[in-house]
């Protein structure tokens, strides 16, 4: 169970000391997964690299999009005054992840590289085509989220390498996005189903689905047939959506309800997504 | 007798022990510590039924740090348990569930000891096992117990191989009455094992002294029973084993019996060190106390009106490996399965059984809700079927004052009929389904003030305040403030010239326990009985000097008072204690046990209920169309409480056990797969959050008991005994459809409405 | 495994201590300090129990290493305000009967505090106090005092935000 602790100055020398640790060593971000893992014996690293204090914890507004840094917290995301409006759905999930307690030290780059297909910010970050940024001993480079994310718990970083922020373009006007989640009760729950949405009046759709398959699922059959039908298809879309998911039974709930979940809560997160862009239009 | 004519009693007062609690200065059990103490870990079974074939702690005994290794050998094996001793303190030879305890360590610290547990080395040969209490019934099952037979148990106990209990219920001829019905319902319902849910773990720490006398402190909630069972496990006399209480985290009964006790006392003894053993949350989920699951079955006869002419039912309960409370529990079910109606024809059958899985207690109104459930439901689907307002069904057939209970019992201040007209007034009752996917349900209900004996003493000091010692834990539940206001009322003083002690058996009074709804009743008694023959004290003592009578003088405002003649309650106090040793008094309370008729039950441990509440719940919830998901738009309560002695802290009981019952309802399960608990951890056990739970509506109904303190009934449990079958019921009109399984989940009636073709 | 040397700011007083990188705050709080205000539980930040707070905001201590709180405000129940100037929390936790068993007290009272603190004076409204205060358990109340008591305390605190001060 012991570790010993580093607190890097720069994060050339956090890289430098994953390379030198290799496997016995982790890069701790806010540990709200990392910490009871090793609680629970089921992982035992023997260095823990704090990622804390390497400055990347801002959300930063470009003129064309936002770059939030992997040590930015939750709570920074539902506060943040750029996510309120079109991008909200980034405050839907963010504020759903555990309790306040955890939001104000849980990360978006632990969200993202723990790679749980429950994860409830990452559907909302693939509907928004966000990238990835990565920077290791072999230099710095970036990769659509869809491509890092492999399987529950696997991502395509490398062991030296640290997430340092996700990108993401800011949605054209007359777009929306919203995230819902289902779940036993209202609060402190891991996802038995998350959704997350994005739309473009008359242009894109943008469909993710969380806990419903061994990583979370972007839905093309879902996503081409609203580009292609507009509100009526919203239910075809849920259809092809639950079609395309490959839940699993657990504790928590059973693969045909989740299916029935996906299917559900695909065609409301589109009619909400509909609602807004015809709301803001007003 | 109403609240207003009383100065202390019947107020909204602050609770005595709040500014600990709120400045964190309160110590629990767990907060404990003492120097030199070491920490307890347990081993525990991997195997649901297993034989231990090679137990080998050589290893662990060995890392640096350890102290103290014991198994079943190092120990007497000595077996104990509430209503059948059939269980050890370690595993000896055979486990008999997954959790089991097998060995225990105590080492310097935490770590240390977890590290020991997992270096002990453990093979089993798996035996045959059984885990549902149906297929235990079955000839040819496997026994949880083969000597059952050899085991001490109360004689009230019927037992056979896998039943660890039988008790029934019955009167007048139900084969008539269902001949004369105009229908005949029959129904199966289940219901779940859920976890008490306490927030502080349970705790001990152990410590003997040079005498060969062990004191140990514990979050226990009845610290006499656990100083007799534990002198008996330790095999010392009584009067050697001391329990003292400083704080507890909430129990609502899941800290009745021994918890970690036994091992910080044995360990602490091999090891001549202090010892501390805490529960983990995954061994709360695993061996602990919780509800017991059930199958109930009921037919039920009625005539055209609805009248109940004739009932059977049966419930049988799984208490797990070892049955604790489980018989006792089966009996007090068919008390839950008959009232508040009346039955001329009644027969009910309570069967406690043994499986392979955790054991089980008596969590918070034990047998209630999930006798409830099936009655309560069952009377809307027959309200359904006949098409009489489910509200005017009950109303025909519950109980009047002067009634007959099911034991034969005179039943005495009955407000049940009050009870369930004020929760529907209060929902509003006439619109039921006031809009698609939404609907309200009822349930209604009796429990009992549980009895046994209490004793407290109490002395006022020289300086006007007054000391009350009880044997009495303050679960929380505020019920030593209630009788604290009671003996203020009683003295004249005000409820801050009151000051109560920690409960420590080698000083407090004996008390029955903070259990059955009974700690404010029953203290309250006692300090009414103390208040009086102080009272009498000090009339003695003063009416010489005053040259009154001694009944002329009275207690009121701090004060002694006759006629125009007035000294303070202070002086008077400090004048005994120069002249005569002091104002101390003792007092005892016990209720007296009702006449019955005892060819109406068999093996039953409690057959007659004392002081009995009634109490109804209405509730309005919307139910989401497809995902199945049930939000709460409002819940009422109207409960006869007798006397409401702290308005704000029986509120307090109601909306907490509300908050049990509908998680109890709706969420919460101990998940088993075989004999392998799922969800053993707070992220997948689902207790209420903040945004899950309602504003709960609280009608107090004061219809005075004739025992109580000021006519007090107990409060405690009955909250927790009516929302399942409520919410059942509501779901039931604002859906179609009905789930006779708990928890009802969002799965269950989204893929209910699936299979109806929706 | 070794000890590092490691000072604690809690509740203004600063700590030196040695502690293992992997000790909780929870474990140091309770186990090295004697803090023994703050509660343990659960132990995986589902019960709020162990709540602290954090250059201001509600953590959970039970997951948080003691190592992570280097160089950062810790304010624990013990320096929220004293039997004799009880923060208006503590009395409207009281006055409205929010207390039961008291075991998720702490907790709640600092996540109640962190919340308010971050609305500057805005009294929050029942949806969004149960929101706030949501990852923090409890078993006993049903949560109702509990809401009535974190608003009656806000109310208090926006008017006299300057007896707010003083105790906290």
């Amino acid at each position: 169970m012991g570790f010993a602790f580093h607190r890097p100055e720069n994060l050339d020398a956090a890289i430098a000391m994953a390379r030198e640790h290799g496997e016995a060593a982790r890069f701790l971000a806010g540990g709200t997964d990392l910490i009871i893992q090793i609680n629970r014996r089921r992982l035992a690293p023997q260095h823990l690299i704090s990622l804390a204090g390497l400055g990347l914890d801002t959300i930063a507004e470009t003129e064309s999009g936002y770059a939030i840094g992997a040590m930015a917290t939750h709570d920074a995301v539902v506060t943040h005054p750029g996510f309120q409006k079109q991008l909200v759905a980034l405050t839907e999930a963010s504020a759903v992840i555990g309790g306040r307690q955890v939001r104000n030290i849980a990360t978006v780059g632990g969200n993202i590289v723990n790679a749980s297909p429950a994860a409830d910010l990452v559907p909302v970050l693939l509907t928004l085509d966000a990238t990835v940024e990565l920077r290791g001993s072999a230099g710095t480079r970036s990769l659509p989220l869809d491509r890092f994310l492999v399987e529950r718990g696997r991502t395509e970083r490398r062991p030296d390498e640290i997430l340092t922020a996700v990108r993401f373009d800011k949605p054209p006007a007359h777009s929306a996005t919203a995230f819902l989640k289902a779940g036993r009760r209202k609060a402190m729950e891991i996802s038995v189903i998350c959704v997350a949405a994005h739309l473009v009046s008359g242009g894109k759709a943008r469909i993710a689905i969380g806990a419903a398959a061994s990583r979370t699922l972007r839905v093309p059959h879902a996503e081409a047939s609203v580009e292609k039908g507009g509100p009526a298809a919203f239910a075809e879309a849920g259809r092809l959506a639950a079609e395309q998911a490959t839940p699993i039974d657990d504790v928590r709930a059973s693969a045909r309800y989740r299916k029935l979940l996906v299917a559900t809560l695909v065609e409301r997160a589109l009619e909400r997504c509909a609602a807004r862009i015809e709301g803001a239009g007003r | 007798m109403s609240g207003q004519q009383r100065r202390v009693a019947g107020k909204r007062l602050k609770r005595i022990d709040g500014i600990g609690k709120v400045t964190g200065k309160h110590v629990y059990a767990s907060d404990f510590a003492l120097p030199g103490m070491l920490f307890g870990k347990v081993l525990r079974s991997s195997e649901a039924h297993a034989r231990i074939v090679r137990l080998d702690v050589s290893k662990a005994a060995a890392l640096a740090g350890v102290r103290c290794v014991l198994t079943a050998k190092d120990i007497p094996q000595i077996r104990f348990g509430t209503a059948i001793k059939d269980r050890t303190m370690l595993a000896e030879g055979e486990v008999r569930f997954r959790g089991e305890a097998i060995a225990a360590v105590a080492a310097t610290s935490l770590e240390v000891a977890e590290a020991a547990v997992r270096a002990i080395e453990i093979e089993y040969e798996p035996l045959p096992a059984v885990f549902d209490p149906e297929q235990a019934l079955q000839p040819g099952a496997p026994l949880v117990h083969a000597g059952w037979s050899d085991y001490q148990a109360l004689p009230v106990f019927d037992r056979d191989g896998n039943i660890s209990g039988r008790s029934s219920m019955g009167s007048g001829d139900t084969a008539a009455g269902f001949a004369q019905s105009h229908r005949i319902y029959e129904h199966r319902f289940t219901t779940q094992h859920v976890h008490p849910g306490y927030t502080e773990p349970r705790t001990a720490i152990a410590s003997w002294d040079g005498n060969g006398d062990v004191s140990v402190w514990s979050n226990t909630q009845l610290p006499f029973d656990m100083k007799n069972m534990l002198a008996e496990v330790l095999d010392l006399p009584a009067n050697k084993v001391r329990v003292i209480v400083p704080g507890i985290g909430g129990g609502f009964g899941g800290k009745l019996r021994v918890g970690v006790e036994h091992f910080a006392a044995w360990l602490a003894r091999k090891s001549k060190r202090p010892v501390k053993v805490m529960t983990t949350s995954e061994e709360e989920l695993t061996d602990a106390y919780p509800r017991q699951p059930t199958v109930v079955t009921l037919k039920t006869g009625v005539s055209r009106d609805g009248l109940l002419l004739a009932r059977e039912g049966k419930v049988i309960l799984d208490c797990g490996a070892f049955a604790n409370s489980g018989p006792a529990t089966a009996a007090i079910a068919l008390q839950v399965l008959a009232g508040p109606y009346r039955s001329p024809n009644l027969a009910f059958e309570g069967i406690a059984v043994y499986t392979n899985k955790g054991s089980t207690g008596s969590f918070r109104a034990p047998a209630g809700p999930m006798a409830n459930f099936a009655v309560e439901s069952q009377i809307d689907l027959i309200a359904d079927d006949l098409g009489i307002d489910p509200l005017e069904l009950r109303l025909r057939n519950v109980y009047r004052e002067g009634d007959r209970g099911p034991a034969g019992e005179t039943l005495t201040s009955v407000s049940i009929e009050e009870c369930l007209r004020k929760a529907a007034a209060a929902i509003g009752w006439t619109q039921r389904k006031p809009g698609a996917g939404r609907g309200k349900g009822i349930a209604c209900s009796w429990w009992l003030t549980t009895g046994g004996s209490s004793g407290v003493y109490v002395k006022i000091n020289p300086d006007g305040t007054v000391t009350v010692v009880s044997g009495a834990v303050e679960l929380g539940s505020g019920a030593m403030t209630g009788a604290a206001q009671i003996l203020a009322e009683e003295l004249g003083v005000d409820l801050t010239d009151i000051n109560a002690t920690d409960v420590d058996t080698h000083v407090s009074p004996y008390d029955y326990g903070a259990q059955g709804s009974r700690t404010a009743f029953s203290v309250g008694n006692a300090c009414i009985a103390a208040a009086k023959d102080l009272r009498r004290q000090i009339g003695e003592l003063v009416a010489p000097l005053w040259n009154v009578a001694p009944d002329s003088v009275r207690l009121e405002g701090k004060g002694v008072v006759s006629g125009n003649k007035r000294m303070s309650l202070a002086e008077v106090a400090g004048l005994s204690q120069r002249t005569g040793g002091g104002l101390i008094s003792h007092g005892t309370a016990i209720q007296p046990m009702p006449v019955f008729d005892p060819n109406r039950v068999k093996n039953h441990p409690l057959p007659a209920w004392t002081s009995h509440s009634f109490h109804a719940h209405a509730v309005d919830l919307s139910v989401d169309d497809v995902t199945g998901e049930v939000s709460i738009n409002r819940y009422v309560v109207a409960q006869d409480v007798g006397f409401a002695i702290n308005p704000t802290y029986i509120e307090g009981q109601i909306e907490g056990g509300v908050a049990q019952g509908i998680g109890q309802a709706l969420s919460e399960e101990i998940v088993y797969d075989g004999g392998r608990v799922l969800n053993a951890n707070l992220t997948d056990y689902k207790m209420p959050t903040m945004m899950d739970m309602p504003r709960v509506e609280c009608i107090l109904i004061e219809k005075p008991s004739v025992n109580g303190p000021y006519g007090a009934k107990g409060v405690g449990e009955p909250p927790c005994i009516q929302p399942p079958a409520a919410i059942a019921n509501a779901i039931a009109v604002a859906t179609g459809i009905r789930v006779q399984a708990l928890p009802i989940t969002a799965e269950k009636i989204a893929l209910a409405r699936l299979k109806d073709g929706d | 495994m070794t000890r590092a040397s490691l000072d604690l700011t809690i509740n203004g007083e600063t700590h030196q201590l040695m502690v293992e990188p992997h000790w909780s705050l929870l474990q140091v709080l309770r186990g090295e300090l004697g803090m023994t205000g703050t509660k343990e539980n659960c132990l995986e930040a589902e019960c709020g129990v162990c709540t602290v707070l954090l250059d201001g905001k509600a953590v959970n201590s039970c997951i948080l290493l003691a190592e992570q709180a280097r160089g950062r405000s810790i304010v624990t129940i013990e320096g929220l305000g004293d039997p004799e100037h009880l923060h208006p929390l503590q009395a409207a936790f009281i006055e409205h009967g929010a207390v039961q068993c008291g075991y998720c007290i702490p907790g709640m009272i600092l996540t109640a505090k962190s919340f308010l603190d971050e609305r500057h004076g805005r009294v929050p409204n029942e949806a969004e106090v149960r929101e706030a205060l949501s990852g923090t358990l409890c078993r006993c109340t049903g949560y109702q005092k509990i809401v009535d008591a974190v608003i009656a305390a806000a109310r208090q605190m926006n008017s006299w935000p300057e007896q707010a001060r003083r105790s906290s």
